[in-house]
């Protein structure tokens, strides 16, 4: 039927109402290709079956998606006078239970995502109507929150196949009215006015491109539209189309009727096939009602669109290769000038615009250009559609206003990092963009400012990375992409990215050298500022901004030869060795423990952690967050099975015998001397290797007893201390000397030591509690943690009232918490954040908990109340709420005016400890402004000649295993410095032992060691775990999945 | 229709210049040096080599002279420190690209990208080679084609197509892999278009297309001829 006056257009419209709110129920299921991925299809003919069989008198549509695509199928249930009801992740067997509450007209509420109650299609306002409390409004759920939807304000609710739908809501209103009008120029005026910008990335100004088109002179003009999409993880353009294909058609109309264009073009890839089909359909359907071809809508108008499939290559979005590979020429741009509008198609002036430019053409015009700029920034009016995708939790394609800060987008809408891993960077614009580092997700996501930090805008893709993602490789992985797609014309695009790709194969595989990172920096801003178009041009900024913003992650794969994030294969032997501070070789010694080798996996274990019983009790076991076994079921017991190994030597006979296979290891003796300033598990473990090096080595250690905090400040319930004891004793037995009740800097200058030894290594720990700025801590009865714990071990007598508050998350604070139940007093602890931020380790929070420790969250002291006397009486804390994201990715928590009073007369800080480094600052050793001694990251050197530190001393107060694997790179650095040679490598025993992956997976679930009864350990300060029998232990040890064989 | 004068300013001297006129045009009328390796006077421009990359007051991008109309009042600057370092950086990427082993090559002291190597004083590559294995085509019964000389100037391309009219050449695949093919990848001795007219092998700037029987350091090529056949035709002048 063709439309040629108000009349047929409003009895078309009329029919399209019907269809879109009929008289009896409607189901719309979500079919867009991400739809149909999950499923949707199947769900459709389900409903289509089980409506037939029934005999119901329901409608059935397939529509465009609506953007959750975390949450596909989507499935939109609709009966008169009620609102509109998204269902999520609906699957065929849900299909009886939705008709059979709709049939009492009910939906199924766990199945409910969300209500709409009117949508404002901005061309028309539907009211779909009212009901059903209990479900949110869809503005209400997070990941809708803030977006507005003008682009796709259609997709997913009306049917792309049914141009009479898109009349229903008021589609075409807008080309009527510009083709009633009859004056181009004031549309031009309109689109000028209303400032939309290119939405293809550049950001130029579209109603300047159409002018130029408009006053070029010429009997043919083109018009094209650009759906060349070719982004990894961009696919709003796809989306778009396939839901509402009919808002391309009509802002391209308009387009050529203001522009005077004849001819349009729509060239799409190829490998969007549903998008294909349902744009075919859509034109005909035009045709049919006479929206294209000659005599538009009875105005004399004439015009005609070609649907064109790309042939797959990415340059072919760039609009001058675009119009090469249209005219059958291979896809390769040209220089511009001449630009496009001069001299396009054929010769022939021509406008190219993106999808979503043409999307934004029929609201500005119905709804006038001031209404447009309300939405966005001054200079960027209007909304984008991102796909956000990435680490996050909700991913979808989300439409914000321009200038959303890039934290709304991660936090509020993405809803944050998966399993709580911390999120590091947002890559946005695709291969072509730059990734954002999570210190600037302040950031307000528009085309100038992402172009200042390195990115751009682009197709709008955004792709979270978390600490998992390695920023190297991220960006080898963009590169690979722009190398592949060069067209080859222009030299620093073709050859350039060529090299740029070996250069980062070398970093990511660990054959780079330091001076390749200026190489490649210079490499990239030559690519960048002399290539032909804008593939090239933009090619280098993954690599650009990933070694502005991550340098220390390039340098940690030169320098290091290390992955933090586990991603470069060549760099780590498997994801656990990777992340444990100390590199223990796990895979080998439970192999070696699997084939009943106990003396060759205690050897393996010793030779890897010289403190592997206390670490088997006390880690914080970062392996188990890297353990691949998590994407079966759940990680390995690693750090519960070497405690097994160690534990099984250290008590028995064999002890002394394994001392001595240790002790012969040593490597011949050198001469030099080190003296290592504190016994902690830093300079124990430097220690420990320094003497097999051969050279000799001396401890000073300031208490009567060695182990630092493991000694002093871990209570026994944790750490028992002939345990700890027995491990000294070995490295003891291998020659070191342990020098006590010497303070170095008291007792005995820095200058002293320097002069009496060859190298000086400072492992000084946290012992100094950072004080908190609050009223009455100096009242009788308020008590650093540590002192406190260090009192308890030293059996000094501790004044602990009956009722005690803790304030702090910490490993401190859980130990003085316990360690104050087991001493008989009632405990609470009191933490400004929520549990799940805590950084204690989880077990012992549970622990305590069980204990009967209660904990207070989200809670700041306030002032601490003193009675007559000066001591303590109480505390009083402000409650808190949660607030915005701060730069560690968690919600900072905001005061609320809520006091809450604790009675209490003991109150233990536990809220940081920093390093006291008086000695230091009087040394000529730099102190950084965090108050921690300052080192070169690699090689541990100081600012003076001869000495080095490590641990807590230079990191700030941090746990066993990352002070453990300072020692360790400490050893390694002062030997090659003495000795001019790297001989640590010659330490390292080799084992053989299979190398063959488990032929079946182990089905046993993760054991967890026994803790004794709650009520039982909290008596006293026995240990209160009790470690893995020989069998557990050898089972946890099969479910190891050998990560570190790799198929020749 | 007499063209417009105008006038613009390379490297601080105001020089006349016609409308339509590119940069490079300009200068080279005025004998200012900018380097070039894939243009060639009467050929169309296709800026591909960047090496005329110059600096225009108030535009932030470098431009190519080869392409950009001078317009009038324009201020150029044809030499910065970082200009030089990107011509080399381009020099030494094409140097590394393919085999560019001048002592064997006919070639050898009638280069332009030897000479060019020279002007700019790239004296090394820093970037490592690829050794690509590329075939070498001497089916041809006077000419030889090497790809292992070819720099993808496409200056062959263009005086076959735009002066001889034959369009025997032409650029195939994508990226690192580009690679000149003859016909629909043809051989070229079996090519029915090629008219062995021979201007594609005097158009070459590299060893890459040459006439049989030269030895090393013997081939000499005539490029001012191309140009001149061209120039006659209509070219770009």
């Amino acid at each position: 039927m063709r439309i040629q006056d108000i009349g047929t257009f409003n009895t078309v419209r009329e029919a399209g109402l019907a269809e879109y709110l009929p008289s009896m129920p409607r189901i719309s299921i979500g079919m867009g290709t991400c739809g149909t991925g999950n499923g949707a299809e199947g769900v459709y003919h389900a409903f289509a079956t089980a409506i037939d069989q029934r005999g119901l008198d329901i409608k059935l549509a397939g529509v465009g998606c609506l953007g959750f695509c975390a949450q596909e199928p989507l499935v939109n249930v609709w009966m008169p006078g009620r609102p509109l009801v998204v269902l999520h992740r609906v699957q065929t067997n849900d299909v009886d239970r939705i008709l059979d509450d709709l049939a009492a007209g009910e939906v199924p509420r766990e199945l409910a995502l969300c209500k709409i109650e009117d949508w404002d299609h901005l061309t028309a306002h539907v009211k779909f109507g009212h009901g059903f409390p209990d479900i949110p409004v869809w503005r209400d759920i997070p990941f809708f929150r803030g977006q507005k939807k003008i682009v796709l304000r259609n997709c997913g609710l009306i049917s792309p196949d049914d141009i009479q739908e898109y009349f229903a809501v008021g589609g075409y209103q807008a080309l009527y009215k510009v083709l009633i009008d009859g004056r181009p120029e004031m549309a031009i005026e309109q689109i000028k006015a209303s400032k939309l910008r290119g939405r293809g990335g550049a950001g130029y100004s579209t109603g300047i491109k159409w002018e130029y088109l408009r006053k070029a002179q010429s009997d043919v003009k083109y018009i094209i539209c650009n759906a060349d999409e070719g982004d990894p993880g961009a696919y709003m353009n796809r989306n778009e189309i396939e839901g509402d294909p009919h808002s391309l058609l009509e802002g391209m109309i308009i387009g050529a009727y203001v522009m005077g264009a004849s001819e349009g073009i729509i060239y799409v890839r190829a490998e969007y096939p549903l998008a294909v089909h349902r744009l075919t359909r859509a034109i005909e359907q035009a045709r049919e009602y006479g929206l294209l071809g000659e005599n538009i809508l009875d105005r004399g108008f004439k015009f005609d669109l070609e649907l064109v499939e790309g042939a797959g290559a990415f340059v072919c979005g760039e609009e001058t290769a675009l119009i090469a590979s249209l005219e059958g020429r291979s896809g390769r741009p040209r220089p511009r000038p001449p630009f496009p509008a001069q001299k396009g198609l054929w010769g022939r002036p021509t406008n190219i615009n993106n999808v979503e430019t043409w999307y934004n053409i029929a609201p500005i015009v119905s709804k006038g250009p001031a209404w447009f700029t309300e939405t966005g920034s001054t200079k960027s009016p209007g909304t984008k559609v991102f796909s956000l995708v990435g680490k996050i939790k909700s991913t979808g394609l989300v439409e914000m206003p321009l200038g959303t800060p890039l934290k709304t987008f991660v936090y509020d809408i993405g809803e944050g990092a998966m399993n709580g891993k911390g999120i590091k960077a947002v890559q946005t614009g695709g291969p072509s963009g730059g990734c954002i580092p999570q210190e600037m997700f302040d950031t307000p996501v528009d085309y100038e400012t992402l172009a200042q930090l390195g990115s751009i805008m682009g197709s709008g893709g955004m792709v979270v990375m978390d600490e998992d993602n390695c920023m190297v490789d991220v960006a080898r992985y963009f590169i690979e992409f722009t190398h592949s797609e060069s067209c080859g014309k222009c030299v620093p695009c073709r050859v350039g990215l060529d090299k740029a790709l070996r250069i980062l194969n070398a970093f990511t595989d660990g054959t780079a050298s330091v001076s390749q990172l200026d190489m490649l920096d210079e490499l990239g801003r030559m690519i960048r500022d002399t290539s032909l178009c804008g593939l090239g041009q933009t090619a280098p900024n993954p690599v650009l901004t990933t070694m502005r913003h991550f340098r220390h992650e390039f340098e940690d794969h030169v320098r290091a030869k290390r992955c933090r994030a586990g991603v470069c294969d060549e760099l780590a032997l498997s994801p656990c060795e990777n992340s444990c501070p100390l590199h223990m070789n796990i895979p080998r010694f439970f192999q070696l423990f699997k084939e009943d080798r106990l003396e060759e996996a205690f050897e393996s274990v010793i030779m890897d952690n010289p403190l592997p019983a206390s670490t088997g009790r006390v880690c914080q076991h970062p392996c188990d967050d890297r353990c691949r076994r998590t994407t079966i079921d759940s990680a390995v017991n690693t750090r519960d099975v070497h405690r097994f190994i160690a534990d099984s030597i250290f008590n028995s006979d064999r002890f002394d015998a394994m001392v001595e296979r240790v002790a012969a290891r040593k490597l011949e003796a050198t001469g030099r001397k080190i003296a290592v300033v504190g016994s902690g598990p830093t300079g124990l473990t430097c220690a420990f290797y320094s003497a097999l090096l051969g050279h000799d080595v001396t401890v000073f250690e300031s208490n009567p007893e060695p182990g630092g905090m493991l000694r002093y400040a871990l209570p026994d319930y944790r750490l028992p201390k002939p345990v700890l004891r027995r491990e000294i004793e070995l490295i003891e037995r291998i020659g070191v000397k342990f020098i006590y009740n010497t303070r170095v800097g008291f007792d005995l200058t820095l200058n002293e030591v320097a002069n009496l030894f060859d190298a000086v290594f400072i492992s000084i720990g946290t012992w100094k509690e950072s004080w908190v700025y609050l009223p009455g801590t100096e009242l009788t009865g308020v008590v650093p943690a540590l002192l406190f714990l260090e009192a308890v071990q030293k059996k000094e007598p501790v004044p602990l009232g009956h009722k005690v508050v803790v304030i702090g998350g910490g490993n401190a604070a859980i130990d003085s918490a316990r360690t104050a139940a087991r001493l008989g007093s009632d405990v609470t602890v009191i933490y400004r954040r929520e549990r799940k931020d805590m950084p204690a380790i989880k077990e012992e929070t549970d622990a305590a908990e069980d204990e009967g420790v209660e904990f207070v969250f989200l809670a700041t002291p306030h002032r601490i109340v003193g009675e007559r006397h000066g001591n303590v009486r109480a505390i009083e804390v402000v409650k808190t709420r949660l607030g915005e994201f701060d730069s560690s990715g968690r919600r900072r928590p905001v005061p609320t005016d809520e006091i809450q009073r604790f009675e209490c007369d003991t109150v233990i800080l536990a809220v940081g400890e920093t390093v006291d480094l008086d000695f230091a600052r009087a040394s000529g050793l730099k102190i950084k402004e965090s108050g921690t001694i300052e080192v070169d990251r690699y090689s541990l050197e100081t600012s003076r000649a001869k000495f080095f530190a490590g641990g807590d001393a230079i990191s700030g107060a941090s746990n066993v295993s990352n002070a453990m694997g300072y020692g360790k790179k400490a050893a390694r650095n002062i030997d090659e410095r003495l000795m001019g040679v790297r001989r640590f490598d010659l330490l390292l025993p080799d084992f053989e032992y299979d190398q063959t992956p488990p032929a079946q997976i182990s089905q046993c679930p993760r054991r967890h060691v026994k803790e004794l009864p709650a009520a039982e350990r909290a008596q006293n300060f026995d240990e209160a775990v009790v470690g893995f029998t020989a069998d557990e232990a050898l089972e946890e040890a099969g479910r190891c999945l050998r990560c570190d064989v790799r198929k020749a | 229709m007499p063209q417009k004068k105008i006038s613009i300013r390379i490297d601080g001297e105001l020089l006349s210049a016609r409308d339509g006129q590119t940069i490079l045009d300009v200068a080279r009328a005025n004998n200012k040096f900018i380097p070039t390796l894939c243009y060639l006077k009467g050929l169309s421009a296709v800026g591909a080599c960047r090496l005329c990359m110059v600096e225009v007051s108030g535009i932030q991008k470098l431009l190519p002279a080869c392409t950009t109309p001078a317009q009038d009042g324009m201020s150029v600057i044809t030499t910065t420190p970082k200009l030089t370092r990107y011509r080399k950086i381009a020099l030494e990427l094409l140097l590394v690209e393919r085999n560019h082993i001048c002592a064997i090559c006919v070639s050898n002291g009638h280069c332009e990208l030897q000479n060019m190597a020279r002007t700019l004083g790239v004296t090394h590559a820093r970037y490592p080679y690829n050794y690509p294995r590329l075939p070498v085509d001497v089916s041809h019964e006077r000419f030889v084609m090497d790809h292992n000389r070819c720099i993808l100037c496409t200056r062959c391309v263009r005086a076959c197509d735009e002066v001889e009219g034959a369009h025997v050449w032409d650029v195939t695949a994508r990226g690192i892999q580009s690679l000149l093919t003859c016909e629909l990848n043809e051989s070229w001795g079996a090519s029915r278009t090629c008219t062995s007219c021979g201007k594609c092998v005097q158009a070459c700037p590299t060893g890459a297309l040459a006439e049989k029987g030269w030895a090393v350091e013997e081939m000499t090529k005539r490029d001012d001829n191309v140009s001149r056949l061209a120039v006659r035709r209509g070219g770009l002048v």
